[in-house]
């Protein structure tokens, strides 16, 4: 699926993200660069969210990524906390 | 006190501008991070100036006119839908040091930038969010800006 590149760079963040966000319930990277490994799209969902501001929630996921963020083209961020 | 203030920040500068490693703004004017070059477009007084410009203020690549990127062409056309026009944008690839700048700024590091009333209120994702849930409309609104959408709505109740 895609070149090795890319889906290594979903692993690793994944991985950092996994790390940063003990709490969270569901994780997901997607290499939206066509497996260049430079734009990602980021899903976060977790309970360290809750009540937080969207602009709030994407920090905490730019700030737990910053160095690799150095190296993206760009990126996509989606959080949320758990339903209910 | 503010006297000795205007007159470090003076020293300051003039030492910028004379080409010295010298002594950073930061210290001279009392306000904490650091510097940059001098006052120059990237510094935290130049962005706050920016930012506080006008009640919508883009940082964005390229120009409302032409974008140069999808997620700068994305804030353009939500602001659009709205009927939101008239705000400031500034293209951060015409100035290397804004663009640095306004990233130490908000603490965050991709363009585009939108900040209402002079404040962040984050890159095209969280936009795309609050067009999508109604929050735009209602920031705009405290803004004394009335979003073109309510009109586009008033339209569709009268068929």
């Amino acid at each position: 699926r895609g070149l090795a590149s890319g889906t290594d760079g979903e692993s690793r963040l994944a991985r950092l993200l996994r790390e940063k966000f003990p709490r969270a319930s569901t994780i997901k990277v997607v290499d939206i660069s066509g497996g260049c490994g430079d734009m990602y799209e980021i899903h976060v969902e977790s309970e360290e969210f809750r009540e937080k501001r969207p602009v709030q929630q994407h920090r905490m996921v730019t700030q737990a990524l910053s160095e690799e963020i150095k190296h993206m083209h760009g990126l996509r961020i989606f959080t949320s906390a758990p339903k209910g | 006190m503010r006297a000795a203030l205007r007159a470090a920040w003076r020293i300051g500068t003039g030492a910028a501008l004379r080409g010295h490693a010298g002594r950073p703004l930061s210290q001279a004017a009392g306000d904490g991070g650091g510097a940059e070059g001098g006052g120059g477009s990237g510094s935290r007084e130049a962005v706050e100036r920016l930012v506080r410009e006008h009640p919508v203020v883009v940082f964005m690549k390229g120009s409302p006119a032409q974008p140069l990127c999808g997620f700068s062409n994305a804030v353009v056309q939500i602001l659009r839908l709205h009927g939101v026009e008239d705000y400031r944008a500034h293209d951060v690839l015409q100035d290397p040091d804004l663009r640095q700048g306004i990233k130490n700024y908000s603490n965050w590091p991709t363009i585009p930038q939108v900040y209402l009333n002079g404040e962040f209120v984050g890159g095209c994702d969280i936009l795309l969010q609050m067009h999508q849930n109604g929050d735009l409309v209602e920031e705009l609104k405290k803004l004394g800006i009335r979003s073109a959408l309510l009109d586009a709505e008033k339209d569709q109740e009268k068929k």
